[in-house]
């Protein structure tokens, strides 16, 4: 499996007659682009906003993020969820770098949703204050769920990807500045040279924890509750085949933007050949039960062992009830003889002195921890807020509260804001981003 | 200027050696023993007082020491609070970090000392105190009383504290995030720490696992028939006016109530004070968490011997492994004594 990715690198975002990328100006047809949100009827307002670093803009609540792009090679962006179900992972697809598609809801927010600061003290706590942001503001008549805390978004986060397409298209017949290869040998048809190097397998756990269909992420298109892990091309994950879920809190969520990106994907395959051979990767979930965890853990561990994986990597999409499947998964491989190393976040509380995760192993001896989700975090008002600020605290998103004795509400009157890291827009940067740790104090 | 005051006990506040250490606690005002370098190195702030107490009146009458204490400083103003450093002298030590916790939570200001890792305070008090890294004797006296002074300057000034290792305190069992200067993404991390790992070379998680002090599963009991049967709970339940002033939450009491007369634990004269949970269902029929209705069944049917006469409780939220396992400990001396053969722990 070959995949090239084609990449435009954008200078600037402008909106014009035409939808066009020229020199790094990328230019939108807004008239356009709305036409493309409206064809679900369920979106019944719509507007486009350019956001740049540095702007004094605070964003909420965010639902998602995607990286504009196209398939040269023909078919869907995200087979199997706006599009026939194709193979991702092979041929050409094209990328406008450096900016990304923001969904944002108009009024209503969720557990689920974000928050994201340009500029700023606010800034450093969620990696898309530093791209140049299409920000589509929606709303829609889901009114079954307008006051549910956990929400599917299903009409915005489809609209965002509809948009995303449609800009990305515009670089479609372009010759890109550059063109990054992905490929890999068939697991047993490597060299000699790769195949003695010791050999490595990422096993990734999105979110799955709901039982009803709508708010985990998807595989193809496919629920991940309802599979079992699974061996899957890398390419595949950074070509379309796997989309963001509407469930976890904010900061622990992988967004599809950071699928389509996943860094540690890409720094494995950089050290394939080099100090690694890059088996590929073990698609597992997050389910709930009990059972539902030991069987995972079990394929996954039978998987890299068949596969004769020496060392593995696990990523885990949220914190909390997903721990046990994170140490589960963790300990099977070390029993398997794979040495394992972990990739999460930490839940030690506000004031930092609760256990860093739900269940704890000494078999996890090599853990990479990327932020307390339940951080503190106080900012002052902002110029602009593009959304609508009370969500923050009105509609019980995982870091914002209605009231509370001491700390008092979330948004204050003047637009100052006091929150729990959870719920900054995909802020804890687990797929690889993150350049924040966990220290003793 | 900001004021400190430091706690120093018999022997370093110049009253005598081991001969003195039953002395009760005196506050001085103005500078004696190591209170003089302290104040020359602390910048932001001056020592006004000293306070010195003998480390054995410290040992078997604390909590009349620290009434004491707490007495002397109601009236004072001070922003911190020194004691120490201890070295590797292990009731100094002690006596130290228990003074620095009460202080702190009663005054709520920073509270600082100094001690040897091999002295047992360290362990002891590690999660209250900032307890620094300090010498093995008095030989190291200006140099621990510079960390602690320099440290002390740093929280009064209001500067950004660094984590534990870099400040050289021992760790409190805190973590918070912080961003790594390097500005190495977790990408970059995670790979090197595999590979490293792989290659069996020496690596760094970025979270320790504590080791898990695991309790041997008890052999069964013989002949249940015959056997005397205690209650133990983490659940809080206690008379209604809660007798031994069980704390609701990181409790460091446990209580034992005779039952001997009674067939069941009737709501209104027994109840939860655990803060963890609804309280509801417990307040309403205690016999929810401990079961002495059901054990007297048993009883009755012959399937156990006895009910022991006392159920013993504590509360289980937010109290320490260290304090939960003392006052197991000190539990099961009391099982032993009236030889109970089982024991029905109730967790909440």
């Amino acid at each position: 499996m070959k995949l090239e990715l084609g990449n435009f690198y954008v200078k600037d975002i402008v909106f014009g007659d035409e939808t066009s990328f020229n020199n790094g100006i990328l230019t939108i047809n807004k008239e356009e682009a709305l036409s493309v949100v409206k064809e679900d009827e369920h979106i019944t307002e719509a507007d486009l906003v350019i956001v740049n670093p540095g702007d004094k803009v605070r964003l909420v609540p965010v639902k998602e993020a995607i990286e504009p792009r196209c398939r040269v090679s023909g078919g869907a962006v995200f087979p199997g969820v706006t599009g026939k179900l194709i193979q991702a992972g092979n041929g050409r697809t094209h990328a406008l770098k450096d900016c990304s598609v923001l969904v944002v809801g108009k009024h209503w927010g969720g557990f689920q949703d974000g928050l994201i600061d340009m500029s700023g003290e606010g800034a450093k706590y969620t990696y898309f204050s530093q791209l140049k942001n299409i920000v589509l503001v929606a709303d829609t008549d889901e009114d079954f769920e307008k006051r549910e805390q956990q929400k599917k978004n299903h009409a915005l986060r489809w609209a965002g990807m509809r948009l995303s397409e449609y800009i990305g298209n515009c670089v479609k017949d372009l010759e890109p500045e550059e063109v990054e290869t992905y490929e890999l040998e068939p697991v047993i048809k490597r060299s000699e040279e790769v195949a003695k190097l010791p050999s490595v397998v990422l096993v990734m756990q999105p979110q799955s924890q709901m039982e009803e269909s709508g708010y985990n992420d998807l595989a193809y298109g496919w629920d991940c509750n309802h599979m079992v892990p699974t061996f899957m091309h890398p390419n595949e994950v950074l070509d379309g085949a796997m989309i963001s879920g509407s469930f976890m809190p904010c900061s622990s969520k992988w967004s599809t933007y950071d699928f389509q990106n996943f860094p540690t994907i890409k720094r494995l395959f950089k050290e394939h050949g080099k100090t690694l051979n890059f088996l590929g990767v073990i698609m597992s979930n997050l389910n709930v039960a009990l059972e539902q965890k030991e069987r995972s853990a079990q394929f996954v561990a039978q998987i890299a062992k068949s596969l004769g994986a020496d060392g593995a990597i696990v990523a885990e999409e949220g914190y909390g009830n997903p721990d046990a499947d994170f140490i589960a998964c963790i300990v099977a491989l070390e029993d398997a003889g794979v040495k394992t190393v972990g990739l999460t976040n930490e839940c030690t509380g506000r004031d930092g002195a609760s256990q860093p995760l739900v269940t704890l192993d000494e078999k996890a001896n090599a853990i990479v921890s990327c932020g307390n989700v339940s951080e503190l975090i106080k900012l002052p008002p902002m110029e602009t807020v593009i959304g609508e600020l009370q969500s923050l605290a009105r509609d019980g998103l995982s870091g914002g509260w209605e009231d509370d004795e001491i700390l008092g509400p979330s948004v204050k009157e003047d637009g100052t804001i006091i929150m729990e890291n959870n719920a900054m827009f995909c802020g804890d940067q687990v797929v690889g981003w993150s350049t924040k740790t966990m220290k003793e104090f | 200027m900001k004021k400190a005051i430091l706690y120093l006990n018999q022997f370093f506040g110049q009253i005598g050696g081991e001969d003195k250490a039953d002395f009760a606690p005196v506050i001085e005002e103005g500078l004696i023993g190591p209170a003089a370098e302290l104040n020359k190195k602390l910048e932001n702030a001056e020592v006004t007082h000293t306070i010195i107490c003998g480390d054995n009146f410290m040992g078997s009458k604390q909590d009349e020491a620290v009434e004491t204490i707490l007495n002397f400083l109601e009236d004072k103003e001070f922003d911190i609070f020194f004691a120490g450093p201890a070295f590797q002298a292990g009731r100094y030590g002690n006596a130290c970090g228990v003074i620095c916790k009460a202080v702190k939570e009663k005054f709520g200001v920073p509270v600082v000392s100094s001690m040897h890792i091999e002295n047992p305070g360290v362990e002891m008090f590690r999660k209250d105190v900032y307890i620094f890294q300090g010498g093995h004797s008095a030989a190291k006296m200006r140099k621990d009383v510079k960390t602690m002074a320099t440290f002390g300057d740093k929280i009064l000034s209001g500067e950004k504290l660094l984590p534990a290792e870099e400040e050289g305190y021992f760790p409190r069992g805190i973590r918070h995030q912080v961003w790594l200067e390097s500005k190495k993404p977790a990408s970059d991390r995670v790979v090197e720490m595999l590979v490293k790992k792989l290659n069996g070379e020496e690596f760094e998680t970025e979270l320790p696992i504590p080791k898990a002090d695991r309790v041997p599963i008890a052999s069964p009991v013989k002949d249940l028939s015959k056997a005397t049967i205690a209650i133990v709970n983490t659940g809080g339940i206690v008379p209604v006016d809660n007798p031994d002033r069980i704390q609701s939450a990181s409790a460091t009491r446990w209580g034992k109530y005779d039952v001997s007369n009674m067939e069941r634990l009737k709501g209104g004269e027994f109840k939860t004070i655990h803060a963890g949970f609804d309280p509801a269902a417990a307040d309403a029929n205690p016999n929810v968490i401990v079961p002495l209705d059901a054990l007297r069944a048993y009883e009755k049917e012959g399937k156990i011997g006895k009910v022991h006469e006392y159920f013993y409780t504590t509360v289980g939220t937010g109290t320490t492994q260290a304090e939960a396992a003392r006052m197991g400990k000190e539990i099961v001396e009391h099982l032993k004594e009236a030889n109970v053969d089982g024991v029905i722990m109730v967790s909440t």
